[in-house]
């Protein structure tokens, strides 16, 4: 059985002028101006339990919007949602033992306590047995490397301290599937890396459904195997993280730092980018040319003195996606 | 632009800035029209066994509405001036060529114009309908506004005073709740002083709270144009000292902030 | 039901957990209860003085004002000390804050209401009891009654607050009307009960709350009797009923995502 289903989510928002003063609040109660927005336009597709998939896609693409219909937060306007087993429109109150989220900018933990109060609470939100909880708390504690962090007032810790401990509390109650809305946002690069490392680790040792969005593409690759695009409403691509890279751009990047100001190079099918004295940068289309002949041609044209072949920024990867760059596209 | 337009400009501002919070203005109108009513019933029950001369529940009723009408006119200066001092904006401000408290003053007293503007109307028509009339002696009607206006200025400048403490004292408001307290009891603000304990109404009058409220509400007990001009006398005195502890203050902060650099 | 006893642990950890953050900024905490205090007593000498003056209005005296204060300020403290969250509802609201409360299998309502404390409350509370106290009030024989009204008194007032917070759903920035809502309420609680003898007066303070919040409760303090005991205790159960439904009726819409500054992304 899949851990989350959704077949043909169909989510759309009458959106109404945001009134000023309480003049215009009345008004807003009785003849209110609308327009509809069509967040999310059909979207499907399955995750297994046990799977961590990251969400990707630009602002307004309606990953946020999925996450809530997901987490019961919002009700599609079409559409069938299945998550652990249950329809998060109608269960959401047996749903909520299942499920775990964090959502980047709103905190479940209570801001002038030490995080261990809010995980106290949340035991009996959860209604945890004590001895289990303890248990959990103190295992997670450890893998999170809280100790002493938890001790502290919420306020007083820095963004990726408290990132960690909301996590923390997200997991308590063991929940099937976890959602996490821009876990990273706002955090640092070393911040960042920890947090990615400890949310797959925990995935794979708890066995918890992982589903992330996210505007960082290092989030997909650290953390998750799959990758959902999502824009404008519409699922782009379903594909693995390793496949993407492969098969969708089928270019590589070759940096040549070399003792001539200049080298020459003319193949098909390779590009030359612009660069300093010294320095040349090519891509290379996959299709045209393999890449042991232009690494052949670089070295034979001149002294190399530093030569790296890279697979180009995800960011591109991306990009182009949203570009509608799929006639590119190579099968996997 | 010379001083006096510079202030004009900035009152300009204020007003303007009150001209657009129509809601609020609706909400303080209703307000005092609740509490009217209110104090209509109350001085009604109590009958007409009042024990100063002349004033009967009518006068009473018109006594609230004009000691209301100067207290609601005054804005919440104080926490904009709170607002400064804590964001560390002031340090800018108070270097500007117009004296930065001069400025807040010029700009609450706008803000403070349009209300008493705005619920002068509301006043006396509330105060008509649930007295049921105009008071024994209306003319005395006629010496209520200046003093009214006075009334504000006076909270407008101790609001500021109490605004510019936030530079030794974190928050203000309970500062301000206790002195708007103050004011309403030592102001006579629901009735007038002439029902007091003869001891209170002596520690009244060493303060400046009666030329906030009652000063303008004893317009409604007769016509006493010499009594009024004396008030008014008292009030510009009080002003004054007020203004110089404002002047005091804001040097002694200025101080402050070129010591602690903002 | 197998269901009470977690509920009931949930509630109380609730609770402690919302006192024990209102505790955490022990400074601001004693100087806001003990101002709260000052700030009561100095608008109560209003009514010292009238009654001094005049010695009863419409058949109350002094007692009777002490009583009603003390109910009032009792039942308002307990509410805002416990419930400080109803203040801040309709910013919740607004701001989307609900959504992890959403995620969690939990009322959102109560977890929404209960977690935030005003420390002012407490000052409210201690004025409240001692004024209560001053009255008379607290003896055996009337302090089941004195509990329930204060309960009542602080109850009803909340859940007022809420309906009128929870309008946020339908119309966005309702922050403004819900506080010159919720301070005349509190005010007009506050005024003695003969002032609403007439007809007119009696519907308008009846069918607003603040009838319920101030000389309903306070009856059944001066006159326990049955008929008061019932009457109270009926006003409570349906306002609380009707601002549970308001804002479940209002998270229905939220959950529709057409409320108020829903952005879509």
């Amino acid at each position: 059985m899949s851990a989350i289903e959704l077949e043909g989510l169909r989510k759309v928002f009458r959106v109404r002028e945001r009134t000023r003063g309480f003049g215009g609040a009345l008004r807003g109660l009785f003849a209110p101006r609308t327009r509809e927005v069509v967040a999310v336009d059909g979207v499907s597709f399955a995750i297994a339990p046990g799977e961590r998939v990251a969400f990707v896609g630009p602002n307004g693409a309606g990953k946020s919007t999925t996450l809530k219909v997901l987490s019961g937060i919002l009700r599609p306007s079409a559409g069938r949602v299945r998550v652990a087993g249950l329809e998060p429109g109608r269960d959401r109150g047996q749903l909520g033992y299942k499920i775990g989220a964090v959502f980047g900018q709103r905190s479940q933990l209570w801001v002038h306590l030490p995080a261990a109060d809010s995980f106290d609470l949340l035991a009996r939100i959860y209604e945890l047995a004590p001895a289990e909880y303890r248990a959990r708390r103190a295992e997670l504690m450890k893998a999170f490397e809280l100790g002493e962090i938890a001790e502290k007032p919420v306020r007083q810790l820095s963004l990726g301290e408290r990132m960690r401990c909301e996590l923390v509390a997200s997991l308590l109650h063991r929940p099937e599937i976890l959602f996490l809305d821009e876990p990273t946002i706002g955090l640092d690069v070393v911040a960042k890396a920890t947090i990615r490392d400890l949310v797959r680790e925990r995935s794979l040792s708890d066995g918890c459904t992982v589903l992330l969005t996210s505007h960082d593409t290092g989030d997909m690759e650290r953390v998750c195997e799959r990758v959902l695009v999502i824009h404008r409403g519409q699922l782009l691509l379903d594909r693995p993280v390793e496949a993407l890279r492969r098969s969708f751009i089928p270019r590589k990047r070759i940096r040549v730092v070399s003792e001539e100001a200049e080298l020459a190079i003319a193949l098909p099918g390779v590009v030359r980018l612009p660069s300093a004295p010294h320095k040349t940068e090519l891509e290379v289309d996959l299709r045209a040319i393999g890449v042991d002949r232009v690494v052949a041609a670089i070295v034979a044209s001149g002294r190399v003195l530093d030569l790296s072949v890279e697979d180009p920024p995800m960011e591109e990867i991306v990009g182009a996606i949203y570009g509608g760059a799929r006639a590119a596209e190579r099968t996997a | 632009m010379s001083a006096p337009a510079k202030y004009l400009a900035l009152a300009g501002v204020g007003a303007r800035r009150a001209l657009g919070e129509r809601a609020a203005l609706v909400g303080y109108c209703v307000f005092l029209g609740s509490v009217l009513f209110i104090f209509a019933r109350v001085w009604k029950l109590i009958g007409v066994a009042s024990p100063l001369p002349g004033v009967g529940p009518r006068e009473l009723v018109w006594y609230l509405a004009l000691a209301e009408w100067a207290v609601l006119s005054a804005p919440m200066v104080y926490l904009a001036v709170e607002a400064d001092v804590r964001s560390g904006d002031i340090a800018c401000r108070l270097v500007r060529p117009v004296p930065y408290v001069g400025a807040q003053i010029a700009e609450a007293l706008g803000e403070a114009a349009v209300r008493l503007l705005a619920l002068g109307p509301s006043a006396f028509l509330f105060a008509w309908f649930f007295a049921g009339g105009l008071p024994a002696d209306p003319r005395g009607l006629l010496l209520a506004p200046p003093l009214a206006l006075l009334g504000s200025l006076l909270w407008v400048l101790s609001l500021v005073l109490i605004g510019l403490s936030a530079f030794w004292i974190v928050d203000t408001s309970p500062v301000y709740w206790i002195w708007q307290k103050l004011g309403f009891v030592l102001g006579g603000l629901l009735f007038p002083l002439e029902l007091y304990p003869e001891w209170l109404q002596r520690v009244a009058r060493f303060t400046p709270f009666p030329n906030l409220c009652w000063a303008a509400g004893r317009s409604a007990f007769g016509f006493a144009p010499v009594e009024a001009c004396a008030l008014f006398a008292q009030g510009v005195g009080w002003a004054t000292l007020l203004g110089l502890a404002l002047y005091a203050l804001a040097r002694r902060a200025r101080a402050r902030l070129v010591v602690n650099g903002g | 039901m197998a269901k009470l006893r977690p509920t009931l642990a949930f509630l109380r950890a609730l609770v402690a957990t919302n006192l024990r953050a209102s505790l955490a900024l022990r400074g601001a905490f004693l100087l806001q209860a003990g101002l709260m205090i000052l700030n009561n007593l100095a608008f109560f000498a209003f009514w010292g003085i009238l009654f001094g003056r005049f010695r009863e209005i419409g058949g109350w005296k002094l007692p009777d004002m002490v009583t009603l204060y003390g109910v009032v300020a009792c039942g308002y403290g307990l509410a805002v000390a416990i419930l400080g969250g109803t203040r801040n509802l309709a910013r919740a609201i607004a701001d989307g804050q609900l959504d992890p409360l959403l995620v969690q299998p939990k009322p959102v309502l109560v977890q929404a209401v209960a977690s935030a404390s005003t420390a002012s409350g407490w000052g409210d509370v201690v004025t409240g009891v001692g004024m209560l106290w001053v009255a008379g009030k607290l003896q055996p024989e009337s302090l089941p009654f004195v509990i329930v009204a204060v309960a009542v008194s602080g109850l009803v007032f909340s859940a007022s607050a809420v309906v009128v917070q929870s309008l946020a759903f339908w119309a966005g920035d309702v922050a403004e009307l819900a506080r010159q809502l919720w301070n005349w309420t509190l005010n007009f609680s506050l005024y003695p009960r003969p002032l609403f003898a007439g007809g007119i007066s009696f519907l308008l303070y009846t069918i607003l709350p603040a009838g319920f919040v101030g000389f309903v409760p306070v009856d059944l303090v001066r006159e326990p009797s049955l008929a008061q005991l019932a009457l109270a205790v009926g006003a409570c159960v349906g306002w609380c009923a009707l601002a549970f439904a308001v804002f479940q009726a209002g998270l229905r819409r939220y959950e529709s995502g057409n409320s108020f500054g829903t952005r879509p992304s």
